[in-house]
């Protein structure tokens, strides 16, 4: 099929068919504003931020649903399609409730854009939410009514755990039957939560500081803006889902994904999003041990134990040779590490016995 | 996989065999349920309703241990219906006549009596499998863990080449791999009979490459395979072990046998995060080293991606990283293998390897690369054996039901299969530890259908014994028709109640993988 040609921004573009008018305007580095929008969900029109002007059309369109067309003239930013969206998000912040919910986010980096400080009127606040989960917080008081969360996990998910019930007034987002999320269909992957544009629905902190005590789970909102992101690889099956490792204080303390990144496109499950607890255990190990002749493990230093390590391989080298040495290499370590367990195994102890789970 | 994650959604048919992958693997499953809402065909093999097998158009629910009789009779009716790709068998493949005669064996109205699926529905899965162009296999354990793991898998390739459905976008053979870096572990040549990038010790030219890049004499002796290694133990030819982030004493088959050759070496060093059963019960030197977040480096994932990892956070009290530690175990065995940087040692793997000879960081730092990936303008594999089979021309293998190492008796009537669920992994020292997995599932189930449960009067969460020939465990029973009558499963878990005590070390006879998939058991109420 030919390539359609159009106006945009002043511009001559030409797009594949089927491309939408907010897709040719990203393919160009034309930033639209939405709410509703992600690019792993169906186009759904309900925000109206990206309304743009088509020549000849009675009225502005939203980008995300509109698809290109042959001859199209689009202006995507004018005085009146800016006026027109700070009306738009003055109505959505009306029903926003910013001391509930993480700040900022991205509702209220629209807002600020467009030089809306306070909301031209508050009306009333939806009924908070409490669930006993350990992982995703709602608070409705902030949530705007996207459905974004709602269409993730019926288009994405297919699990259908969320719904968007009643109209009008008494509309709300909620987990199916108003139930808590550990009760419904819910898999606790978070997608809702790495969607919502509000912080509606955020991730409960990982690590909680009650007094001196160090509590896991369960903890309140805490902001993409307030911690430091590394991006990395999760360490638990072999999809290589692509994630941020959110730190403060030298803590973990949530994991996010950017949507569209890595062959996970921004999506993870329960365990790359929250099984993350283990890495500030306190069961971890933090000193070399080595058994005594009491027959039970002891601290030691590590230049003791390298020291031991060494003189027990030499000596079943020395009285049974190499072979009579094994060496089981883990699968959940990294490509470096695991290099140098094999060479270890043939050029310092001179056996191919090296092996891994990686055998299944 | 010979195809890419990305590739799946396009896929205009996905056969499932062997692979609960929205528990085990959810963020591909997420690909595949993009494909069944444009409207792909799903065709899932598996002794459970999984929830793929719930949205599939046909749930093949085949009997533990049967795949081969399944896969034949899908291969006879592709013959005999002429829905085979006549051009591409002609062309790039060998050994049809062979294959053709062992497929003649299984008419599916012989295979249905053996694996439980009726002939019809063999018959229109092979239909819809043959006649869809972009047709795409993905497998995993359920296939591996078998005695007969290596021809399960070769049956499987048999049907992707007599079909023409591999070396294409979306068409290929996909085992999709169970651990962050079980690709890359591999790939670095912890394989007895592989150096890094594939290269064979006793390929003379490839082990003088690294004898000489590495400045020692290395053996061109094949090692002993994990399998082996265990039953070293028990003949004295294996005496120590050096064990990185594994729990042996947890994950091997037969446990019971497993603890009676630990309890015999010399000496054994545990390198983990946490105190492992094994390290608790038979280490010697026990050294404390770091998980994921604290480390750099690279995984490769399961389409063969290598990705960068970084470190965020330091490891606890006087734990170490893995790199710095088995350096240092180098050094204290005499040899210097440079200083701990993970760039210079990636540099130095490409190096040797032709197949990674292409990647280095500074390409992988937004985006990782596929493998192959031979020279730095090499925009990586998508996809493998395009154009033809990478070997030049796809083997047929003649491949025949090889039955289960034990099957249901008089006195075992009930046949165990195990797996992963979708909140915990593996030995699970990591998300028994995260308490918003143990909230969801805390203790040990077993999946037993309403028939069997009725027969020997348990309820839904009532404790049961289960026992195999070598071992038992208490298990809660949760009542479901994911199972067939006659068959049970259970997650592979729990350390209360470790799955691995009844399993059976019988094993595929070439590569020694156990039969995990495949156990008799019987039970009762415990009490």
């Amino acid at each position: 099929m030919s390539q359609i040609r159009l106006g945009l921004d002043g511009k001559q573009i030409e797009v594949e068919p089927h491309t939408t008018l907010l897709q040719a305007a990203h393919q160009h580095g034309i930033e639209i504003p939405t709410l509703c929008h992600d690019d792993r969900l169906d186009p759904y029109g309900g925000c109206r931020l990206c309304l743009v002007e088509v020549d000849g059309a009675p009225r502005p369109v939203a980008a995300c649903k509109t698809v290109c067309a042959d001859n199209m003239t689009v202006r995507t930013h004018s005085d009146d399609l800016h006026r027109l969206r700070r009306t738009m998000l003055d109505m959505l912040m009306a029903e926003h409730y910013e001391d509930v919910g993480v700040k900022p986010n991205q509702l209220q980096e629209l807002a600020a854009e467009h030089q809306l400080v306070q909301p031209s009127l508050k009306l009333g606040r939806r009924a908070a939410y409490d669930d006993r989960n350990q992982w995703i917080g709602f608070n409705p008081g902030a949530c705007i009514m996207c459905d974004r969360c709602v269409r993730y996990c019926d288009e994405v998910m297919q699990c259908s755990a969320l719904e968007h019930v009643g109209q009008g007034v008494g509309a709300v987002v909620q987990p199916t039957g108003r139930k808590s999320f550990l009760d419904t269909s819910c898999e606790l992957c978070g997608g809702c939560v790495s969607t919502c544009p509000t912080g509606a629905l955020y991730e409960k902190q990982a690590i909680v500081k009650r007094g001196e005590e160090v509590v896991l789970g369960g903890g309140g909102p805490i902001a993409d803006a307030e911690c430091e992101k590394t991006r990395s690889v999760c360490t638990f099956c072999g999809v290589g889902c692509v994630l941020d490792l959110n730190t403060k204080d030298g803590k973990v303390v949530k994991v996010t994904s950017d949507i569209g990144v890595g062959p996970n496109e921004g999506n993870l499950c329960n365990k790359g999003k929250f099984a993350f607890e283990f890495i500030h255990h306190s069961d971890r190990l933090t000193e070399p041990l080595v058994r005594g002749a009491d027959g039970e493990l002891h601290v030691t230093s590590w230049d003791d134990a390298l020291q031991k390590v060494a003189a027990g391989m030499n000596g079943v080298k020395q009285r049974s040779g190499p072979d009579a040495i094994g060496f089981l290499a883990s699968s959940r370590c990294t490509n470096e590490d695991v290099y140098i367990v094999q060479k270890i195994a043939r050029a310092a102890i001179g056996t191919n016995n090296v092996h891994s789970c990686a055998a299944t | 996989m010979t195809n890419s994650i990305a590739e799946i959604e396009d896929a205009d048919c996905m056969f499932v065999i062997g692979s609960n992958t929205t528990e085990a693997h959810p963020v591909i499953a997420l690909r595949m349920k993009k494909a069944l809402r444009r409207g792909a065909k799903l065709l899932v093999a598996d002794p459970r309703k999984t929830w793929l097998a719930r949205h599939a158009d046909l749930h093949l629910q085949l009997t533990p241990g049967t795949d081969i009789p399944l896969l034949c009779g899908m291969a006879y009716v592709i013959l005999e219906e002429g829905l085979q790709d006549q051009n591409y068998i002609d062309n790039l493949t060998e050994n049809f006549d062979e294959f053709a005669a062992a497929v003649n064996e299984w008419p599916p109205e012989r295979a249905a009596k053996v694996c439980g699926v009726p002939a019809g529905m063999i018959r229109e899965a092979a239909r819809i499998y043959a006649t869809t162009e972009r047709a795409g296999i993905y497998y995993t354990l359920g296939i591996t863990e078998h005695i007969c793991g290596v021809d399960n898998v070769r049956a499987l390739s048999n049907l992707a080449l007599i079909t023409g459905h591999i070396g294409r976008e979306s068409a290929g053979v996909n085992p999709l791999r169970g651990q962050n870096n079980v690709q890359g572990c591999n790939d670095m040549g912890n394989n007895p009979t592989y150096l890094p990038g594939y290269q064979a010790v006793d390929n003379a030219d490839e082990l003088r490459k690294f004898s000489d890049a590495w400045g020692s004499e290395l053996s061109s002796v094949p090692g002993l395979r994990l399998d082996q290694m265990m039953a070293g133990m028990h003949d004295d030819s294996v005496k120590c072990f050096y064990i990185m982030g594994e729990d042996p004493i947890i994950s091997e088959p037969n446990l019971s046998h497993v603890e009676k050759g630990f309890a015999k070496l010399d000496f054994v060093v545990c390198q983990d995060i946490f105190l492992t059963e094994t390290a608790r019960k038979y280490a010697d030197v026990v050294l404390p080293s770091s998980c994921f977040a604290e480390k750099s480096g690279t995984f490769t994932n399961s389409e063969r991606r290598v990705q960068r990892v970084r470190r965020s956070v330091d490891p606890p009290g006087n734990a170490r990283t893995d790199l710095r530690i088995l350096l240092d175990v180098a050094r204290a065995l005499g040899h210097d293998f440079g200083e701990e940087n993970p760039r210079a040692i990636w540099d130095e793997v490409a190096a040797l390897s032709p197949k990674f000879s292409g990647i280095h960081y500074a390409r992988i730092e937004e985006v990782g690369l596929q493998w192959p990936c031979p020279d730095v303008d090499h925009p990586g594999t998508k996809f493998l054996h395009e154009g033809a089979p990478i070997r030049g021309k796809g083997l047929l293998y003649a491949v025949d039901h090889v039955p289960p190492g034990e099957e249901p008796c008089a006195e075992y009537p009930v046949l165990l299969t195990t797996g992963r669920t979708l909140y915990h992994y593996n030995a699970a020292t990591m998300t028994m530890r995260s308490p918003g997995n143990v909230e969801k599932q805390s203790l040990p189930f077993v999946e037993i259908s309403p028939d069997d449960a009725r027969d020997l009067g348990v309820v839904e969460g009532q404790a049961l014994q289960m026992e195999s020939r070598r071992g038992q465990v208490e298990v809660l029973a949760q009542i479901t028709d994911r199972v067939h009558p006659g068959v049970v499963w259970m997650g592979m878990h729990y350390a209360e109640a470790r799955a691995n005590l009844l399993t059976s070390d019988a094993k595929d006879p070439e590569i020694g993988v156990p039969e995990y998939k495949v156990t008799a058991v019987r039970l009762h109420p415990a009490g």
